[in-house]
């Protein structure tokens, strides 16, 4: 008997059909992922039978004996408290934030018609999630649990009235790479001791397997490929879904042969940033604490570490476009000016690329502006048709059609935009770019392609690249060196074989650990 | 929204042109038509107790509560979008005291500061329309400086910083456009308040002096007379009334759609 099983499911909003003819099954105790990339409509086909989105459902999904397509919400709310958990993308708001961890799970447990549970039997709840200090966890507030604490919760809060069917759409998406597995390992565990089947939403084949037993891909409302999960990744039998595999980076495919670097660029000492402590207290907290950092001409220094490292800090205290408080950046041997000093001619040198592709451009300007805003101060010198021809050469360059000049910025795909972004980074012809995740927001796919283009202008223009990121197979790609951060440090740096292949620190450690699976 | 703004606009139109083309204007007395009730001679809603036609006056009153509106709002506008933007943008010590000022200032009793203003310097449009301005930009400093430490640390402003562009340029460039929306649904925001003000003030006598008149005196008038003769009272009221809450859900439905 299946726990959930759903067949020739279709789901359509406002009459038009964005998912159709979606069919599998979960046993008691197997986990079936739903992956494809943003807009696969693999979401919907997810939540839609349990009525949580505004779609409409047909075919069938039955829930053990309970058939939930066409059902009403008064039919499906008491099937949902009863037999279903849920854990959603956002940890952080997910949570309710005056409500304890003990309220939210008190609430949680009693709302299928249970009985309230003792503070006994709620802190073995959190243990089960594998939650330290279970006890005290019970009387704290959201916002004193980390990232990674508040998805436990959320977990145990959606187990907590003994499910058989967990639905996480996204749940790792948030996370840290390390904690992404952690969170895996507990989705098996959970499957194992108490037969709970589950169904995963992710965009991310690479999170997903060693965990699914199935995987579905899905692409525009459709099923591309559907089976076993060795089989898809281990032999992928479309088009799509063979380049959904290659796309992720891995540890383990051959290195691309990068520039060699020549003669030091830029040199940082003793470089420190401190921030004012939120709150009456005050007092202050270290986020860089003089850290040591060279970057040789058409040399890629990677930044890794997980979030809070102060690896975006440090990033932007070197390329003066954040607050540095302490220490001492020369460039070619001229000292940097702080951030209020810089001129022109020194802004030049260092231009950076975001992580959200859609908040780095200004959403009133056209492409051509946003692009030729670097010029107009950074070389004020050229004249219109000088500057526009320099915009159009840099969009060639990234690979965008010409008459993309006028769009504004809601017209344009994550992919597109962050394309935008990197060519306002290359106009002015900069000495090195500051990437700042500038991949982990896009879909596999897309990021594979920036990575692609990134390469490409790496070894066309010799750019030495400062990359701020939490991947380690993609700074590998990129990079001749890796700097792992942990609490405001460099605590391990070197070739990005040796660091890879041979890791000292236990955060480098944790960090390899993470992507090998 | 449509049906709001057409009739906003409608009235405002009729304030502007319709004064005109009557045969009487609003500070002339009809000697044979003193308290006429509607349809009196050429009177089409009658006079008031001294005779002057009552149909001229509201739409004249009209037209000058709405100007003093208009113009305490934009007075409102400059200064608060310049104070905010400069706060939420400098930031530190000086958004500090900048913002502390205005917390002193809306701690004032408003109402008495101006009716002091008014008994000191005497009565005058151009008073009405400071006095009300200079208390009304509280609230758009406010509004506007959280839009910009917002905005301030979007990455296409630091992108901006990056491509070499000043203060001054990312300020005008990308700041004040993205906050504009904000600002301009809390504009039409303030108008209806600072009708009300404008009305409570003139109900008091302290607004504009006759034989200038305002919706605010018109009303006190029809109050006077509303045993004998209701429909001034109603006509003013229900003038006044329509705008208000027109302006005001206007206002409401501009500041949602802008996301404020």
């Amino acid at each position: 008997m299946n726990v959930y099983a759903v067949d020739r499911l279709s789901v359509a909003i406002g009459g038009e059909s964005l998912v159709e003819d979606i069919s599998f099954a979960i046993a008691p105790g197997a986990c079936v992922a739903l992956v494809g990339e943003s807009g696969s409509g693999k979401s919907l086909t997810c939540l839609t039978p349990f009525g949580l989105s505004v779609g409409v459902a047909t075919g069938s999904a039955q829930l053990g004996a309970d058939e939930l397509c066409g059902m009403d919400e008064a039919v499906l709310r008491p099937i949902r408290a009863r037999d279903v958990g849920f854990v959603f993308q956002q940890p952080l708001t997910a949570l309710t934030p005056h409500l304890t961890v003990g309220a939210q799970l008190a609430e949680a447990a009693t709302q299928a018609g249970g009985p309230k549970p003792n503070r006994a039997a709620m802190a073995t709840m959190l243990e089960a999630v594998g939650l330290h200090q279970p006890v005290e966890r019970l009387d704290q507030y959201p916002h004193r649990l980390s990232g990674g604490q508040r998805q436990r919760v959320m977990i145990a809060a959606a187990i907590a009235h003994s499910p058989r069917l967990l639905v996480a759409d996204e749940p790792t998406t948030a996370l840290d790479a390390s904690l992404r597995h952690e969170i895996m390992d507990l989705f098996d565990r959970l499957r194992r001791e108490r037969g709970l089947g589950i169904l995963l939403v992710s965009h991310d084949l690479a999170t997903v397997r060693g965990h699914a037993d199935q995987i579905i891909v899905m692409r525009d409302g459709h099923m591309v490929e559907a089976g076993p999960a060795q089989n898809i990744i281990a032999a992928p039998q479309q088009a799509y879904t063979k380049d959904l595999v290659a796309a992720a980076p891995r540890l383990d495919t051959p290195r691309p042969v990068l520039a060699e670097p020549s003669g030091h660029l830029l040199f940082a000492r003793g470089v420190s940033v401190q921030f004012a402590r939120p709150g009456w207290r005050g007092g202050r907290m270290t986020a860089v604490d003089g850290v040591d950092l060279d970057v040789a001409t058409g040399e890629a220094v990677a930044l890794v570490g997980e979030s809070g490292s102060g690896k975006s800090t440090l990033g932007r205290a070197v390329a003066r476009l954040g607050p540095c408080d302490a220490g001492a950046v020369s460039w070619r041997g001229v000292p940097m000016p702080p951030r209020a000093q810089m001129t022109p001619t020194l802004r030049r040198l260092i231009q950076p690329v975001f992580q959200d592709p859609v908040a780095s451009l200004d959403p009133r300007w056209t492409v051509e502006d946003t692009v030729a805003e670097p010029l107009k101060h950074l070389m004020p010198e050229l004249d219109r048709a000088e500057r526009t021809a320099r915009v159009a050469a840099a969009l060639e360059a990234v690979e965008l059609p010409s008459d993309f000049a006028n769009r504004v910025p809601h017209q344009l795909s994550g992919g597109q935009a962050q394309r935008v972004a990197i060519a306002r980074a290359l106009v002015a012809e900069p000495e090195m770019l500051l990437l700042d995740e500038a991949t982990s927001a896009l879909d596999v796919l897309v990021a594979a392609q920036i990575v692609a283009l990134l390469q490409r202008i790496q070894r066309d223009r010799g750019l030495s690249i400062l990359a701020i990121t939490h991947d380690l197979p993609l700074a590998r790609l990129l990079c001749h060196r890796i700097a792992v951060l942990e609490d405001g440090q460099i605590v391990e740096m070197g070739e990005a074989d040796a660091i890879i292949g041979n890791p000292q620190h236990p955060a480098t450690q944790r960090l390899v650990a993470a992507s090998r699976r | 929204m449509r049906v709001l703004l057409l009739i906003i606009g409608s009235i405002a139109a009729a304030a502007l042109l319709v004064p005109s083309a009557l045969p009487w204007r609003y500070d002339v007395i009809d000697w044979d038509h003193v308290r006429a009730p509607a349809m009196a001679g050429s009177h089409l809603l009658g006079t008031d107790s001294v005779g002057r036609d009552l149909l001229a006056r509201i739409l004249v009153g009209t037209r000058v509560t709405l100007s003093v509106a208009l113009a305490a709002a934009l007075v409102a506008l400059v200064i608060g979008v310049a104070w905010g933007a400069i706060a939420g943008w400098v930031g530190g010590k000086t958004d500090d005291i900048m913002m502390r000022i205005v917390d002193a200032l809306y701690a004032l009793p408003f109402m008495f500061v101006v009716i002091i203003l008014m008994v000191v310097f005497g009565r005058s449009i151009l008073l009405v329309f400071l006095g009300i301005g200079v208390v009304e930009w509280l609230t758009m400093a406010r509004v506007v400086r959280g839009q910009v430490i917002q905005l301030k640390n979007r990455p296409f402003v630091i992108a901006a910083e990056a491509a070499g562009a000043s203060s001054r340029a990312t300020l005008i460039g990308h700041i004040l456009p993205n906050v504009a929306g904000v600002a301009i649904a809390y504009l039409m925001l303030t108008v209806p308040q600072v009708v009300m003000i404008e009305s409570f003030l003139s109900f008091l006598g302290l607004g504009v002096q006759e034989p200038m008149t305002s919706l605010g005196i018109l009303v006190k008038e029809g109050a006077d007379d509303m045993d004998i003769a209701p429909l001034g009272l109603i006509a003013a009221g229900g003038m006044l009334v329509t705008l208000l809450v027109s302006l005001t859900l206007a206002g409401e439905k501009l500041r949602d759609r802008v996301g404020g």
